[in-house]
């Protein structure tokens, strides 16, 4: 079992942005990005990246990939794998729902676990 | 939209310039009195020659007087930027998360590299592209690879981007100024701020600017651009006959009384300069551009004085390098590159009302007269590098060249602010050399040691 949080409308993020749930509200310590991409879906992947220090919410998104605005490592929102220099670790994912009541996260859930 | 206060937010970061102490040798300064002789009209050719005095311009003109950044239509949002130079140096200009206006040195603290690359854009940070020093939109140092094997001290602070630490706006003209305790830019401009009005203020919206910057390179000083801007309504009848022969509704070339027509020269003793025919019937040439203003409205608005005089035809120049003609919108910067080439860089100013159709006729006019090809703008460079090109013969560049026009015709008119002399008179040309002669001679911020 795992916590889940309910982190807003789906309306509160456009698509092509992304929204930070800081470290001590999704109970990880480590804030969170959750993305709108361009395919309309929503994506959860931890928001500092891997290579430096960097908010990829603060970063460009493109289709399904976001590209960090220090050093433009690209990841895939998906499953949060590193696609180019200079970032080589994978990003860690979390579970995001569309629900009727908005937007659920799980914090600590991969994006393809079962909740 | 706001520009930074009078001190930058990266002291620490400043206090970089000149840090090494550097022997005297590289900053030797030319006492250049006898080379500019504003009352008797005289202008040594060294002065658009010698690498030395080159140098010394660089410091004690171009890094402390108000430099024309860019227009405010450029940035719309934080993080947009545009680079430009402010005398040799690169300028990066660009709005910050409080959407202020900022400019940074274009040079990464780290090995120097140009940091960024494009004319303009949009960015969140400012990463270079050597080993990855990034810089946010506050010039801050972010980030930096490997971070943990440089010493302890090692302080991001202190290595954040240099900030050009007085930027301020005029109608929607930025201006940077490398020296903080400068006078600031409205009171240099002085009077002149009448005469850019005509071209500023014409609509209560403001201006804008449209499309991207027109750059070409010329063979040429860039004070013979500058001073022509200032002062030079003497040549048009000579340099542009083929264009105004082309241009005259009757294909035979202007009426006499256009040739010979009164007009005024604004002269400033801090260097600018603007003149203009003055008629009751002055008017926008671009025939949509004319239709378009509703001339009563504009003398409600702005005097009979300027729609009769500066709002239409003529000449400016903001000291040192930037100039502007309001009848066709085309305001521009002349970047010294080497005493002996400029890159002119030229945007298109329009009224921020007008209809689209009107702005894009106002673009034509501006790029068929005064465009990189207009059948004007040839006329004046084509002359600027005849100058250039053969001025370093050893007895050619010892004989003084004539700005003798008007000496003595400058005076309150009672129309027009401030001292003005005829339209065609070489007096704006003199004031620029005498305030350029008197920067030169005088030792500038970065001169005067810190006591300890
Ligand atoms: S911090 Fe993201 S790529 Fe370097
Ligand atoms: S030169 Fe810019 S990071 Fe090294
Ligand atoms: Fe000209």
């Amino acid at each position: 079992m795992s916590n889940s949080l309910n982190i807003g409308s789906i309306d509160d993020i456009d698509e092509g942005e992304a929204k930070v749930i800081p470290g001590d509200e999704n109970g990880t310590g480590n804030d969170i990005a959750v993305f709108h991409a361009e395919d309309g879906n929503f994506y959860a992947l931890d928001d500092t990246c891997t290579h430096e220090e960097a908010s990829l919410a603060d970063g460009w998104i493109e289709g399904t990939e976001v590209e960090c605005p220090v050093h433009s490592a690209k990841f895939c929102l998906k499953a949060g794998t590193a696609l180019c220099m200079p970032a080589t670790i994978a990003a860690r994912t979390h579970k995001v729902e569309v629900t009727d009541d908005g937007l659920v996260l799980y914090p600590n859930v991969a994006a393809n676990a079962d909740a | 939209m706001s520009t930074a206060d009078n001190c930058s937010s990266q002291p620490e970061a400043n206090a970089s310039i000149g840090r090494m102490d550097r022997p005297a040798e590289l900053t030797r300064n030319i006492d250049v009195s006898n080379l500019v002789d504003s009352e008797g009209g005289l202008i040594d050719r060294s002065i658009y020659t010698d690498h030395t005095i080159y140098g010394q311009e660089q410091r004690r003109v171009f890094a402390r007087s108000w430099l024309f950044l860019a227009h405010t239509s450029q940035f719309k949002k934080p993080g947009d930027f545009f680079t430009t130079f402010m005398g040799e140096d690169p300028i990066i200009v660009t709005m910050d998360k409080t959407k202020k206006i900022r400019a940074y040195l274009n040079s990464c603290r780290h090995r120097g590299v140009r940091l960024c690359r494009a004319d303009a854009g949009a960015t969140k940070m400012f990463t270079c592209t050597y080993h990855g020093w990034s810089f946010d939109l506050a010039g801050a140092l972010k980030s930096v690879p490997n971070e943990q094997a440089y010493p302890e001290d090692f302080d991001r602070n202190k290595w954040s981007l240099i900030e050009v630490p007085n930027v301020q706006i005029y109608k929607g003209l930025i201006f940077g100024n490398w020296d903080h305790a400068a006078e600031p830019l409205e009171e240099t401009l002085g009077d002149m701020r009448y005469y850019m009005d005509a071209m500023l203020d014409r609509d209560p919206e403001g201006t804008e600017v449209m499309g991207g910057v027109m750059k070409w390179e010329l063979e040429g000083n860039w004070k013979l651009a500058a001073e022509q801007f200032a002062t030079d309504w003497y040549h048009v009848n000579m340099s542009h006959a083929s264009a105004l022969m082309v241009l005259s509704p009757t294909g035979r070339g202007p009426k006499p009384e256009i040739v010979a027509t009164p007009g005024r020269q604004f002269v400033s003793e801090n260097g600018h300069g603007a003149g203009f025919p003055t008629h009751p019937k002055s008017r926008f040439d671009a025939k949509p551009v004319h239709e378009y203003y509703d001339y009563e409205m504009l003398r409600e608005r702005l005097g009979d004085a300027a729609v009769e005089g500066p709002m239409t035809t003529g000449h400016a120049t903001v000291f040192p390098n930037f100039s502007y003609l309001p009848v066709n919108g085309s305001i521009r910067v002349w970047h010294p590159k080497g005493p002996d080439k400029i890159e002119v860089w030229a945007w298109v100013l329009v009224d921020k009302s007008m209809p689209d159709d009107v702005k894009d006729a106002q673009r034509l006019y501006n790029l068929r007269t005064f465009g990189p090809s207009g059948i004007f703008e040839a006329d004046d460079g084509e002359n600027w590098s005849e100058i250039q090109a053969i001025s370093r013969g050893f007895v050619t560049n010892q004989v003084p060249l004539n700005f003798q026009m008007g000496i003595g015709s400058e005076k309150e008119d009672g129309t027009y602010p401030g001292k003005t002399s005829e339209l065609y008179s070489d007096a704006a040309g003199r004031s620029f050399y005498k305030h350029w002669s008197k920067l030169m001679n005088t030792p500038a911020w970065h001169e005067k040691k810190e006591e300890a």
